[in-house]
């Protein structure tokens, strides 16, 4: 290796880690909150651009169901009635102007959350968690593998109309 | 170099800059929603897609900004197109195992197949080539 190409390798790779600084120092504070599952305690800490839901994952998602957690499913109705997660609560994202209200009769704002949707490539958990903060809710956190995920891991599944 | 090598070298220096500054900026922007598109590859376990989402902009913006400012050039077409390479891996992964999203490689929850991604990359990787190869040829 001759000296020219050492600089070049270690330029670039001074170029990856400036990059990784700064992303980390931009955004540090989310990430603190992605890997510790926390989220801020309160809306004054938090700068309401700042809110975001919470990824979890399978696992996690058996765990806080059995503490408690209430489960929401971001799909259409007709979806919901083919077959949800177990004690999943029927938000389709599209209706949610005319059920929030309904829902907040019910769910209180310091329950754990859990919305999903169609797995992966589906956006539509992900939107209605970022909705249910700005509505007030204070923990959300998104199942991103979503129903899919659950069927294919041979776990229980309801159906029926919500 | 002959003027016509410098016309190239040139053109795609600024081609390759100009691309990855603005992918880099337009992640960067909206970094939940390119965690969503990492997170669609199934390939990082959930928290590592933020970690991606994180850092990978900022990265693409520094290649960026160098190649379109002429300064460590060939440190930052290497960078291009070792970051071009592995998306380029990651796609034919996408494609291999069949997988219906989106490439989230610009715009954040944009439209871009996995298979139209990787034909772009590929000119993407030509590109870094020969902005390395002909700064090469020339006093740095």
């Amino acid at each position: 290796m001759t000296a020219e190409t050492r600089r070049i390798l270690l330029e670039a790779a001074v170029i990856v880690l400036l990059g990784v600084v700064l992303g980390l120092s931009f955004n540090g504070r989310l990430l603190l909150n992605v890997f510790s599952g926390r989220l801020p305690q309160s809306q004054e800490e938090a700068e309401p651009r700042a809110l975001y839901p919470v990824p979890v994952d399978l696992a996690g998602v058996r765990e806080l169901t059995a503490a408690g957690a209430v489960l929401v499913d971001a799909r259409a109705a007709e979806l919901y009635a083919d077959g949800h997660l177990p004690g999943a609560r029927s938000l389709p994202l599209g209706e949610m102007d005319e059920q929030l209200e309904a829902f907040r009769q019910t769910v209180p704002t310091d329950a754990v959350i859990i919305t999903y949707c169609n797995g992966y490539g589906c956006p539509d958990s992900f939107d209605q968690g970022v909705r249910l903060l700005e509505a007030g809710w204070r923990d959300v956190r998104v199942f991103e593998g979503g129903y899919p995920e659950w069927r294919d891991a041979g776990l229980p599944v309801e159906q029926g109309a919500p | 170099m002959s003027r016509f090598a410098r016309i190239a070298y040139h053109l795609s220096r600024l081609v390759l800059g100009g691309l990855f500054l603005y992918a880099g900026l337009v992640k960067a922007g909206d970094m939940t929603t390119f965690a969503r598109d990492v997170a669609n590859y199934k390939i990082l376990p959930y928290s590592w897609n933020y970690l991606v989402a994180a850092t990978l902009p900022y990265i693409e913006f520094l290649a960026g900004l160098l190649l379109l400012a002429n300064r460590r050039v060939r440190p930052a077409a290497l960078v291009t197109g070792g970051l071009t390479a592995v998306f380029m891996l990651i796609l034919a992964s996408v494609v291999t195992r069949g997988l219906d999203i989106d490439c989230g490689c610009f715009r954040p929850g944009g439209h871009t197949t996995a298979a139209q991604a990787l034909w772009r990359d590929a000119g993407i990787l030509l590109l870094s080539l020969v902005t390395y190869r002909l700064r090469g040829r020339s006093a740095p």
